[in-house]
């Protein structure tokens, strides 16, 4: 592709051929479609919630919008990435429900847009921001970096434990709307964080109704809707949410790097700014435009517009393969099924037999003795993370309410199978980790109460000494290899 | 040269200084990391690109000479960087923060920002104005900085506290692309008992022989995305240990933030390791960066020859334009790779941002090539690049095009003359309605 000859800008449909693959008919859900995906030979990935997975026709894509920017980037950064990304906004914006095409920004990811709203209120003194002890870590420690370093913000945490109800819940966030309010200062105010799906465990939660409890107690509701958007179908406009930000490249199908923040009219005096500040700041008052934040999400730092951008394609990819309906049919229902096959296999249960929080990830229970799931154990976390891996399989695990979980995530590439495969091998896993905990050396500070109270203080180099190969420090992880049981990462143990 | 690069072949790029440029070598190094990140996203992403970004981490502390790697952290961009660093100050009543009027457009309103919110600390800038010397920059720093603190003194008096004093300091100025003598002006900062944050944006790759240990600023950042050749978007982020207090949390803040009173160990690499699910490869592909440089012969021998082709073409531009470069009465003492050289317009022209968008269309489109163009001190600039594709050549042909040009934009916009007449006439109307 040579240069332009004119300001005549490209939209993505003249950049990006659409791919050959598109004249051929989908395959059914299934192993069918592993070859549509890079995972190494053999992988089951079990877990496309943590870090989504790229089909291969939007890898395609993305390297052809990388040779475009490459080509003439002086043209690409001042002119050319412009038209392209509004009509990406803009696919978001009616895909999920939003009025406007200037209500989507692009973001990095939802750790990144929720950060930004989060910092762009004013805090003082008495001001109370509610989060759940489920709520996703990095915005669990920006709430309490916000009450670190505004004196006088004060932090009020709802406790969710599953197994649970939707109408328990509603019942109980009601009861603690109510009591905070009461109790709150005058003139205060009062934000909340909604998971529209919490992480640990994978949950879709009744948000709308979570986020009109907020409104009607006159509470601001900012939802963190990371594994949303492509899970579930949103009519932003009708949520009544003040905020709403989702990762694309989760359920999406986008390169990872790509997240939405969805800023209603309403919401947009409290966005002052963007993090980092862009150069098209205006400050705030009379000559500031009312969009100004929109332009301000449009450039504000150099970046790789490939992920945002890729977008565009992975819409292409989703039509392809059989459309939004089709895909949700699919996940929930292998979830649902997958969710009653691992709980046969590890002679265990389900999180929510009833469904009433499962789309496409399941919770079930692990094989591990009471005894050792007593307290938080960061050493456990990290051998079930490494001994997956070494299996060459995955799926999320997560400690809740004194047991040890996975967290499965149903996919267009999976089947029923997977689920009997993933079973056996956390049955044979899980009685491995109890014998050789049985004898091993586990540091105390590896233990906590809770994973809240670890996540408080979190470390790293814990070792759990594996007495028959007597590891002592922790070795190195390469490329080609995973060190089993005895080498700790907070890191392993904390992302979802 | 040309063809380690995957330029459009009819496209002169002279402007490698705004956005970088990815080699084609380095974007054929990093493929395998790609193909990791999908053939196993898991393990990728919690093993195997942490260990990796560890490895190149300690690689880039030493190319830029800090004293120790947990010293250095990678961040998207310079401004993310930067405002990193701004962001985490605890600002209060009577603190100064002090950016130039030759700052990045985007830190001087992070300033701004800062200061529009409470506590409102006070946005000072300090002036550069081109033409002007080294010499008289480091005088006119100290005289500033002083000013800067009887200010501050004053305040302590009536707040019955201390407030802080904040500097950003460009390593290399953006528009228009210039060296400062930046370590001269941190030292004074310490004198000064003044914070120096740099902005070291342009000097990764372009700056040779960095050592921050020796400089001591008291934070750095810079983007490697730039002229180090890694894939956008890559930056590194330099708190020396002493500092690492002040930065509490990154953005997004990590899980692995404590709380400032429980935190009884260092924690900043940790915190900079994991902000949310992101493109890791290019932060890898800065050591695929360094290993292309070296196959080319290493940093001093591309910056010798990129530093030559910018004052050769840099003279030979002035020359066919009528003008001169913006250092040459200072031996070119701002120069490295990029230069600056006046654009021949009449004294009056508009300072408009349209004109800048005439050479776009006149140059970037039609003509496909492209330098920065800018206005400073009267008078619009260009910035070119030299790179290692550069040549003699590129700056006569640009030349030529600037020249065709200039003279199209005047009969479009005009020079200035009758803008500027009105202006007068203005004024000295309004000199004698106030008078009566």
């Amino acid at each position: 592709m040579t240069s332009p000859n004119s300001l005549e800008t490209l939209t993505l449909d003249q950049v990006l051929k659409p791919n050959s693959l598109f004249q051929q008919s989908a395959p059914k859900f299934g192993h069918d479609f592993l070859k549509y995906y890079s995972f190494k030979a053999g992988f089951l990935n079990l877990n496309n919630g943590s870090f989504g997975a790229l089909p291969k026709v939007v890898t395609e894509a993305c390297t052809e919008l990388t040779a475009w920017q490459e080509e003439n980037t002086d043209y690409f950064f001042r002119i050319g990435f412009i038209p392209p990304l509004i009509g990406v906004r803009e696919q978001l914006a009616k895909f999920v429900g939003a009025s406007d095409v200037d209500e989507i920004v692009m973001v990095a990811n939802t750790s990144t847009g929720m950060g930004v709203v989060l910092r762009n209120f004013l805090w003082k003194s008495g001001d109370i921001i509610i989060r759940c002890n489920t709520t996703y870590a990095t915005v669990y420690k920006t709430i309490q970096y916000i009450h670190d370093t505004t004196p006088g913000v004060q932090i009020s945490e709802f406790q969710l434990l599953f197994p649970t109800t939707r109408k328990a819940v509603l019942k109980g966030w009601q009861k603690h709307i109510d009591n905070v309010k009461l109790n709150a200062p005058k003139g205060s105010k009062i934000v909340a964080i909604v998971d529209s799906i919490v992480a640990n465990p994978g949950a879709s939660m009744p948000w709308k109704e979570m986020v009109k409890i907020c409104k009607d107690a006159g509470i601001w509701a900012i939802v963190d809707g990371a594994h949303s958007v492509g899970q579930e179908p949103l009519d932003l406009k009708t949520s009544g949410a003040d905020f709403f930000v989702s990762s694309a490249h989760k359920w999406l199908n986008a390169k990872r790097g790509c997240a939405f923040l969805w800023i209603p009219k309403k919401s947009r005096d409290i966005m002052l700014t963007t993090i980092p500040t862009s150069a098209s700041y205006v400050s705030p008052g009379p000559d500031r435009p009312e969009t100004n934040i929109v332009s301000q999400f449009q450039y504000n730092g150099t970046i790789d517009y490939t992920p945002y951008l890729s977008v565009d394609y992975a819409f292409k990819w989703r039509e392809w393969v059989g459309g939004e309906a089709a895909i949700h049919k699919y996940c929930n229902g292998l979830a649902r099924e997958g969710g009653k096959v691992l709980a046969r296999v590890m002679d265990t249960n389900v999180m929510d037999p009833d469904g009433e929080f499962t789309l496409a990830m399941v919770n079930v229970v692990l094989p591990i003795a009471k005894d050792l799931s007593a307290v938080y154990d960061a050493s456990i976390a990290t051998a079930l993370t490494n001994k997956l891996l070494a299996q060459n399989l995955f799926a999320v695990t997560f400690y809740h309410r004194e047991l040890w979980w996975t967290r499965v995530s149903a996919q267009i590439w999976n089947d029923l199978s997977d689920f009997e495969i993933l079973g056996n091998a956390l049955v044979s896993i899980c009685s491995e980790i109890v014998a050789e905990h049985k004898n091993a050396n586990i540091p105390q500070n590896s233990k906590a109460q809770s994973f809240n109270s670890y996540l408080e203080r979190p470390f790293k180099g814990a070792v759990a000494h594996d007495y028959n190969k007597g590891l002592g420090y922790p070795q190195p992880v390469t490329a080609t290899t995973v060190v089993p049981v005895g080498y700790h990462t907070h890191l392993a143990s904390i992302r979802p | 040269m040309r063809e380690c690069f995957s330029f459009d072949p009819e496209y002169i790029n002279m402007n490698h200084g705004s956005y970088g440029s990815l080699p084609s070598p380095v974007a054929e190094a990093i493929k395998p990391y790609y193909a990791l990140a999908e053939a196993n996203p898991d393990l990728f992403h919690r093993f195997t690109s942490i260990d990796l970004i560890r490895n190149v981490r300690e690689r880039m502390a030493k190319f830029i000479g800090a004293a120790h790697a947990e010293e250095v952290v990678f961040v998207p961009n310079a401004s993310h960087g930067l405002n990193t660093i701004l962001r985490d100050f605890t600002w209060n009543e009577g603190d100064i923060i002090c950016s130039c009027n030759t700052s990045y457009k985007s830190i001087s309103t992070t300033a701004q920002y800062i200061s529009d919110i409470p506590p409102h600390p006070e946005n000072a800038q300090f002036s550069i104005l081109f033409p002007t010397s080294h010499t008289k920059i480091i005088q006119d720093w100290r005289a500033y900085l002083q000013s800067l603190n009887e200010t501050r003194a004053q305040s302590a008096r009536e707040l019955g506290r201390r407030p802080k004093i904040v500097a950003i300091i460009d390593s290399i100025i953006s528009v228009p692309g210039a060296l400062l003598p930046w370590k001269e002006m941190v030292k004074i900062c310490k004198e000064e008992d003044v914070w120096s944050v740099v902005d070291g944006a342009h000097s990764i790759g372009q700056e040779p022989d960095l050592n921050l240990a020796e400089a001591d600023p008291d934070f750095w950042v810079t983007n490697c995305h730039k002229w180090l050749y890694a894939k956008r978007s890559c930056a590194l982020l330099y708190v020396p240990k002493r500092n690492q207090h002040i930065i509490k949390a990154s953005f997004p803040t990590s899980h692995a933030y404590i709380s400032p009173e429980k935190r009884d160990v260092l924690n900043f690499v940790e915190q900079f390791e994991w902000n949310g699910t992101i493109d890791f490869v290019p932060y890898i592909s800065a050591s695929c960066a360094l290993d292309f440089r070296a196959w080319l012969g290493g940093e001093h021998v591309i910056n010798a020859y990129c530093h030559r082709i910018a004052l050769e073409g840099g003279k030979r531009l002035a020359q066919i334009l009528g003008t001169e470069i913006i250092d040459e009465g200072q031996d070119f003492q701002f120069t490295l790779n990029m230069v600056n050289v006046a654009v021949p317009f009449p004294p009056t022209m508009s300072s408009d941002f349209e004109i800048d968008m005439a050479f776009r269309r006149k140059l970037l489109i039609k003509k496909k090539i492209y330098p920065a163009f800018f206005y400073h001190n009267g008078k619009w600039w260009t910035r070119c690049s030299a790179q290692v594709w550069s040549q003699v050549e590129d700056f006569e042909f640009l030349g030529e095009a600037i020249l065709e040009a200039c003279k199209e934009i005047v009969r479009e916009f005009g020079d200035g003359s009758e803008e500027k007449a009105i202006r007068e006439i203005g004024k000295e109307v309004e000199n004698l309605t106030l008078k009566i």
